[in-house]
């Protein structure tokens, strides 16, 4: 494994945005950081810059106000990059899908390499998302 | 009406006694709820009168109702966090304009930006219309809240000619 | 006077401002001396959504306009559309509410007070207080099933009984969090970081915040008594004997107090609810089709008066739902307790109404007298803010 790509699944820098979500998942994001889950233990840490960041947590709905938001943010973060959607809403929109400012899941304005399912998903499931894509840049 | 609502009684009397027959409906549903639907030409003095006579000086929210011809702005007020007061007033679509009333409450200015943004109804005298919770882009006949704007009708526009 | 605003393609979330949000601030020198709020990158439009579905789907929808607050949410809901069918749930069923009520009312305190502590740098006190914070949610999830979301609440009643293991474990869990609070409110009276960032700091009169509406705890931390559970009880709290805390600082600090306060009230509040749980059913049944009417429902949600307007016609959904969450009540009162203070002190005066949506994403600045303009993100306001109190 080269040295960089060592670095990169060793300790993934995670920069975290929330695209209209009810905060649910944001709690549980950040739940995963304290005493009790530890994430920083992984060599995980959160950046407060996307160009410092190799990996994009997103939560919540894509509202049409942050729309535009969410792809800058997302091209400001430098190659090789991964994004995990958080949630329900992340991933679908629902149950949201069919409000009148809602576009859909994260999917349809960036792509996702991993989704993490649950409304909101425990500490330990986003934990394990983000070990399987840890996984997934080990392997390729 | 049983001895625990006299209270709330006592104030729609106080309404018919002020603006007489402009009170085109009341009703006292519960202890500490009353609804009053009063005539648009006498909403100025109602509220007046309410908000600095009778103390009701808590704005808690205001909403708007699509009700066919017209749309139905309800003003609920509160007295001392207790008696909650919904005033209602009915204005016609082709002609959507009621007094702010951020000249008496100042706190008021965020719910009538919002009754305009939804609704399209123009509040006249508030400093400041702008758009509060719609996105910037969003076209500006597009009212969510009316019913003729379904959800789907509503997608179909905002992808197509706004901005977004 | 109004400014264009620049939209710099700038930086992120930060990770700990839950919500995005937008203000404007015209500065003097290191003074605020104008706000302009923008909200809405959340709007989602559930109002509109509210009328495409049936009442029980409704109470999905409705419990996910928070996440914080989301119980607050199902129960001022459920409330409004019992009043329209005219049904009294079971005396068990407004007990548990409560208790719900209640712990969901502990777990938001101590979640505010580690991010108001992270605001001004005190990380560990952020970290102890989350870390406590466990405890609340392992209880929650206990009675519900769930961290978040509880899901409790369905029209007619709760969804799910507490049983005595329950309610014995609630109660050493309830000891805990008592006890914690109790050394976090001394530290935060004893401590001078606290102290200097927090007292005096964002000022809102009494008459002022009557004037602008403002609701819940800012508004008890400016010595006005008012409270929906004591002013206009609903579920148990006319059978539950409890304080209504306020303090006269009108400032952050006091904003503080009655958090912590309103903690041990609550701890009280569920010792007598489970104490005095009432025998017998947990739910009623109730017809989907809900006649026409009209209801508005108030609760005091953590963060202050949440009202719910709710119109039926006879159908299986709503007519109108209306929704006006407590955080909006507090912004008018949140831009006039920013202007006149420092831009340092902006993160903790705006931490200090704990709004729904955490603190900022982007601010814009506008210097009035050169017509300078920059943008800071939520975590560099943060940063300067705390720099900048270090070198006073």
């Amino acid at each position: 494994m080269g040295l960089l790509k060592w670095g990169r699944t060793k300790s993934p820098w995670i920069i975290h945005f929330n695209t209209g979500g009810c905060n649910a998942c944001d709690i549980e994001v950040v739940a995963a950081l304290m005493p009790r889950y530890d994430i920083e233990r992984f060599g995980i840490i959160i950046r407060g810059s996307p160009r410092h960041a190799d990996v994009l947590v997103v939560t919540g709905p894509v509202t049409r106000q942050v729309k535009d938001r969410l792809v800058r943010i997302y091209e400001q973060m430098p190659e090789p990059k991964s994004v995990i959607a958080v949630g329900s809403c992340a991933i679908s929109g629902a149950p949201f899908a069919d409000c009148y400012n809602v576009y859909g899941g994260i999917d349809t304005v960036i792509p996702v390499d991993v989704y993490v399912p649950g409304c909101p998903p425990k500490p330990e499931a986003i934990i394990n998302g983000i070990v399987k894509l840890i996984e997934k840049l080990k392997a390729g | 009406m049983t001895e625990e609502t006299t209270e709330e009684n006592e104030i729609v009397r106080k309404m018919k006694h002020l603006i007489g027959k402009n009170v085109l409906e009341s009703e006292v549903t519960r202890p500490r709820r009353i609804f009053i639907l009063v005539n648009k030409k006498v909403f100025g003095k109602a509220i007046r009168y309410l908000t600095k006579r009778m103390d009701f000086s808590h704005v808690s929210t205001i909403t708007g109702v699509d009700v066919g011809e017209e749309i139905e702005v309800i003003y609920h007020l509160n007295r001392a966090g207790t008696t909650e007061l919904s005033l209602k007033v009915r204005v016609a679509k082709d002609k959507l304009v009621l007094p702010t009333i951020t000249d008496i409450i100042p706190g008021a200015t965020l719910y009538e930006r919002e009754v305009h943004d939804i609704l399209g109804v123009i509040f006249e005298g508030h400093p400041d219309l702008s758009p509060v919770i719609l996105p910037e882009g969003w076209p500006s006949d597009v009212y969510p809240l009316r019913k003729e704007w379904t959800i789907k009708k509503i997608q179909k526009k905002v992808t197509k000619g706004g901005k977004r | 006077m109004s400014y264009p605003t620049i939209r710099i393609p700038f930086g992120p979330q930060h990770p700990f401002h839950i919500e995005p949000e937008y203000f404007m601030f015209e500065v003097d020198g290191e003074r605020v001396v104008g706000v302009k709020p923008r909200i809405g990158y959340v709007h989602r439009g559930i109002e509109k959504a509210t009328e495409d579905r049936t009442f029980i789907q409704n109470l999905y929808l409705i419990e996910r306009i928070c996440g914080i607050c989301s119980h607050a949410h199902t129960t001022c809901y459920t409330q409004a559309i019992e009043e329209i069918l005219g049904v009294e749930i079971p005396p068990r069923a407004k007990f548990i509410r409560t208790i719900i009520a209640e712990l969901e009312r502990i777990h938001n305190h101590y979640l505010w007070l580690g991010l108001a502590a992270h605001e001004i740098g005190f990380e560990t006190l952020f970290m102890y207080s989350w870390r406590d914070r466990e405890i609340v949610m392992d209880l929650l999830e206990l009675v519900s099933g769930n961290r978040v979301h509880y899901a409790m609440n369905t029209i007619g009643g709760v969804r799910r009984d507490v049983t005595p293991e329950i309610v014995e474990k609630i109660r050493k869990g309830l000891d805990a969090l008592e006890e914690r609070m109790r050394y976090y409110k001394k530290i935060a009276m004893t401590e001078p970081t606290i102290s200097k960032r927090a007292t005096g700091i964002g000022i809102l009169k009494p008459k002022d915040a009557i004037a602008l509406c403002a609701v819940g705890p800012t508004l008890r931390a400016s010595g006005i008594k008012r409270d929906v559970r004591a002013d206009d009880p609903y579920i148990a709290y006319d059978e539950i004997p409890f304080n209504v805390i306020t303090y006269d600082g009108c400032d952050v600090i006091s904003r503080l107090f009655v958090r912590c306060d309103e903690v041990f009230e609550s701890v009280n509040i569920i010792r007598y609810a489970m104490e005095h749980l009432p025998e017998g059913k947990i739910r009623i049944k109730v017809p989907r089709r809900v006649p026409e009417g009209e209801a508005v429902s108030r609760v005091e949600a953590p963060r202050g008066e949440l009202i719910h307007y709710a119109k039926t016609s006879g159908t299986t959904k709503p007519e109108r739902y209306k929704v006006r969450s407590p955080t909006l009540g507090n912004i008018p009162s949140l831009c006039k307790m920013l202007v006149g203070g420092y831009i340092a002190d902006i993160p903790i005066v705006i931490a200090g109404i704990d709004p729904c949506f955490s603190c900022t994403d982007r601010m814009a600045f506008v210097n009035i007298n050169n017509n300078k303009q920059w943008i800071l993100s939520g975590e560099e306001l943060r940063r300067y803010a705390i720099k900048w109190y270090r070198k006073e």
